[in-house]
């Protein structure tokens, strides 16, 4: 298929016009991106149920399960080596029609991964959801459960949640002050880019440094007997492990150039696709046991690895740098030797965004109303800077751009760090993305957020320098000492419960049971600061629980778990013979992901005002009307809304508020430490936590009722609450101290599309970001799309279908997430600018 | 409060409470118990203004530059 547009017919200018950038999209994209586009299943669920027709795949699950069972006397890496490597010899393959790049986490297209070994919980969810079974459903089921007979009560999560204190297990679990699970079955992978994708080094290489350390190992396995030789027992297994998982991670690659090459020689006829299959032929006979020569093969590489790795976690985020890693080979081959012509690259990049987009695991509901019409945050970072400093940007930069915008998906997203030295070419580029209403690329100010690196972790300047989003968020290092391997999601706070807890004695009346401690009855305060004592020590033990979650995972996980493929794509494992998960090594870089923050200064600052300044309202009369969830008490609940300040409005009420609740938990990210005996800093921000969390949060004094939504942003003030314009909004998130205060702050704003129009539009947009700049702000993104484009898609969803929306740190197509989710976006204020 | 829809009367809490997506206005939607509507119910009047269809904005439009502009015309 040749990469020459498909035809236009109706004006493009009348689509700009009415901002249907979706039709513009299809009319500019190149034939093969258009059937690649379409072609793709949505795996996202919808709200939280899964699309017509996606099926949960049980090959995978049934050939690792087979193997597990069979190596039982194995030690655990080599079991799960082995387990991994029969997935990678026969799990069934296939090859999109006039694709070019391959490789999936399933064995069909319309499949969901499913991770059998990660919990219990998590498994018999499965077992209970309609629609998700191959046909014939009743065999499907029986397969199942005895998949889940089997591994019931030795999953990841049923050794840790073991030997977790019992009254911590049973407040974790009860799902009022956190999401996630302690362990690398599922959460967040950081990958060691500068140690496999500089395009110097392939399997075979590393293959060939663990062999080096084997034997050099073994020579002290045979020497003087004593204690410290006894650990290097432990780690030949573990490096012996690699070594399997790595060579089977080439077999695996070598089965999909055996399947091309079939394909070529025996079933294709057109001559132009046979020459492209026999070009993924000889691609998957190169990488990834090889170093990649040009961007096809270094696109395949990184492909292949993020599936691989997912066959043996269901890694929930793909942090990336796809311009600074693939950037040489698109400048070497669209630039310098011209073997590919710039269409021809733009069908490789929007390829390898589409097979990023077809990715789907199975996901317990409260993941799916987390993230709603996704499947895992898939920010991958553009921009920056190089290790020396020097801007980062080259053409695939803006190339990616450019794409994103024929290819439209919703995941992945981009983030592009912004520094001083952005050229004005790649601003307007990232602006032309946000104008035609990606919700993406985010900004984050690189200074910024290196400084922050520095700051809470240690990273020296040039390891902070290389940072990629680990999620959709926190920045992570892609160096040896830098990388956080996995980063575990159950330190993920819901936060408004801190407020809630201090004004119920630690009680929590929508789960029915004591979960923070007794801080004394709210009715009895007589001051403010009472209130904030006991706010400090719900926030204190919500938080220290959380972390002594991860803690434990973390050090029990190479024991519980194990991770062969990601230890051996980790040169701090694969130097040491350790998993890659174990803390030996690493510099350490911990975050806690603060959902529903905004309500705890608002909540404050209501009672401030209204019961102790003003004295209109008693505590008593406050308690009682939130333990009514406000019900007749109207009155009273707008006047907490409407006559105490809020957030977002450069008002130093509430705003010294918000200061003085990030700096105390910022003292306590210092006293909790990581197992690498670092900082846990909060990043304040929600995915759709807002949602999933509007029927766990009960009514608080910033007037929201059990069952509203909470605030869509990590520091974006309440929808329709700031009041006062989209200077006062910067001016107060500029209060925060972005280096010291917490890890990183998530910003929605919504623009107006009219006002945006034109080069005007991009003017005006200018100079708000130099604003939001001068002020130190480390992330804002934006949503660019009308109200009555929004109510038109609810509506007729139909028609609708592809309109995206940004959602919290990532995007999604705006009729895949729930009214409620749909009705918060569309309240947001739009901000002129 | 009455449904608008069916004429089903009760006190305002016995209609379940979906939500507010505009804190600081006194409309809400709640579902009737008898018909399953989605009513915006005034919470300061206790009374429904009526039922709520996909695509439809009790709230208006959202705050900010837009609904300033309407308002300016
Ligand atoms: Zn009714």
């Amino acid at each position: 298929m040749t990469a020459e547009p498909a035809k236009l017919d109706v004006s493009l200018q009348e689509h700009e016009e009415k901002q249907e950038w979706w039709w513009i999209a299809e009319k500019k994209r190149s034939k093969r991106l258009d059937y690649l586009r379409k072609a793709v299943w949505k795996k996202g669920a919808l709200g939280g149920n899964y699309a017509p027709g996606i099926k949960v795949d049980l090959e995978g699950p049934k050939l690792f399960t087979d193997m597990w069972k069979w190596w039982k006397f194995d030690p655990i890496i080599m079991r799960r080596a082995k387990a991994l490597a029969h997935v990678f010899d026969n799990i069934p393959i296939f090859i999109t029609d006039h694709s070019q790049l391959v490789g999936y986490w399933g064995s069909a297209p319309h499949t969901i991964s499913w991770r059998v070994d990660g919990a219990s919980i998590v498994n018999e969810e499965l077992y209970n959801e309609p629609g998700i079974m191959p046909e014939p459903e009743e065999e499907s089921l029986r397969k199942v459960a005895e998949i889940n007979d089997y591994w019931a009560g030795q999953t990841a999560v049923d050794k840790v949640a073991r030997i977790l204190d019992p009254e911590d297990a049973v407040k974790f679990l009860s799902g009022a002050i956190g999401w996630g699970a302690p362990t690398s079955a599922y959460g967040y992978s950081g990958k060691n880019y500068e140690y496999y994708l500089k395009g110097e080094r392939g399997f075979e290489d590393i293959i060939a440094d663990i062999e080096d350390h084997i034997a050099e190992a073994e020579e002290k396995t045979i020497g003087v007997p004593g204690p410290d030789i006894l650990h290097i027992y432990d780690r030949i297994q573990n490096w012996e492990a690699m070594i399997l998982v790595l060579e089977a991670a080439i077999r695996f690659a070598k089965r999909y150039a055996r399947l091309a090459r079939t394909m070529a020689e025996h079933l294709e006829t057109d001559e132009k696709r046979k020459e492209e299959l026999l070009r993924i032929a000889e691609t998957c006979e190169r990488v990834p046991a090889k170093a990649p020569r040009n961007l096809q093969e270094s696109f395949q590489m990184d492909l292949l690895i993020q599936t691989m790795s997912r066959f043996e976690a269901s890694e929930g985020a793909w942090p990336a740098r796809p311009d600074y890693y693939h950037g040489p080979f698109y400048e070497k081959d669209v630039l310098q030797d011209k073997s590919l012509t710039e269409e021809e690259a733009t069908d490789l990049i929007g390829e390898f965004m589409i097979r990023a987009y077809e990715v789907g695991g199975f996901g317990p509901r409260w993941a799916r109303e987390g993230m709603q019409g996704i499947t895992g945050t898939w920010v991958w970072t553009i921009g920056g800077v190089k290790p020396d400093g020097s801007d980062a940007c080259n053409a695939l930069t803006t190339a990616f751009l450019r794409t994103a915008r024929l290819i439209r998906v919703s995941n992945p997203t981009f983030a592009f760090r912004w520094h001083p030295k952005v050229s004005d070419e790649v601003m307007r580029e990232c602006f032309e993305c946000i104008r035609h209403g990606l919700g993406y690329p985010s900004f984050r100010n690189d200074p910024i957020l290196v400084a922050n690196c520095m700051n809470w972790h240690g990273h020296p300047v040039e390891e902070a320098r290389t940072w990629v989003h680990q999620a959709c968020m926190s920045p992570c290092p892609t160096t040896k000492n830098g990388v956080q391997p996995f980063r575990m999601a159950s330190a993920t706070a819901n936060c408004a419960k801190m407020v809630e807890y201090a004004l119920h004695n630690g009680y929590d009346h929508v789960v029915g049971m004591q979960m923070g401690p007794q801080t004394g009855d709210a009715r009895t305060f007589t001051d403010f600061e009472q209130l904030f004592d006991a706010w400090t020590q719900q926030m204190q033990w919500l938080l220290s629980l959380l972390v002594r979650t991860v803690n434990l995972g973390r050090y029990k996980d190479p024991e519980f778990y194990g991770r062969p493929f990601l230890s051996g794509i980790t040169e701090r494992a694969v130097e040491r013979g350790i998993d890659a998960v174990s803390p030996e090594g690493e510099r350490g870089n911990c975050w806690i992901t603060a959902f529903t923050w905004v309500e705890n200064a608002d909540s404050l600052a209501a009672v401030k005002k209204l019961v102790f300044d003003d004295k209109k309202y008693t505590m008593d009369q406050l308690i009682t009307a939130l333990e009514t969830n406000w019900d007749g008490y109207e009155q009273m609940r707008l006047d907490f809304v409407n006559k105490a300040p809020k957030w977002g409005n450069d008002d130093d009420y509430v705003d010294d508020i918000m200061l003085r609740c990030l700096r105390t938990m910022a003292k306590h990210s210092k006293v909790m430490r990581c197992t690498s005996n670092n900082t846990w800093p909060a990043a304040p921000q929600n995915v759709s936590g807002n949602i999933h969390y509007s029927s766990v949060v009960g009514a608080l004094p910033n007037g929201r009722r059990l069952g509203d939504a909470l605030y869509d942003g990590g520091i974006s003030p309440g929808p329709g609450l700031d009041k006062k314009g989209p200077t006062a909004v910067l001016k107060s998130c500029g209060k925060i101290d972005h280096v010291a205060d917490g890890r990183a702050f998530l910003l929605n704003q919504r623009l107006s599309p009219t006002q945006m129009a034109g080069e005007k539009g991009y003017q005006l947009w200018r100079a708000y970001m130099r604003t939001w700049a001068d002020l130190g702000l480390d992330h804002i993104q934006f949503n660019m799309v009308s109200d009555k484009t929004l109510r038109a898609a609810q509506k007729d969803p139909e028609k609708y279908q592809e309109v995206i929306v940004r959602v919290a740190g990532y995007s999604a197509h705006f009729v895949d997430i729930s009214r409620k989710t749909q009705d918060n976006i569309i309240q947001r204020t739009i901000q002129g600018i | 409060m009455k449904c608008p829809e069916c004429s089903y009367e009760a006190p305002v809490p016995e209609f379940r409470y979906l939500y507010n997506v505009r804190i600081d206005a006194p409309l809400t939607l709640r579902q009737c118990p008898q018909c399953q509507a989605w009513l915006s119910v005034d919470e300061l009047a206790g009374e429904s203004t009526g039922k709520v269809e996909a695509g439809d904005a009790p709230w208006g439009k959202s705050a900010g530059i837009e609904r300033d502009l309407e308002e300016a015309v």
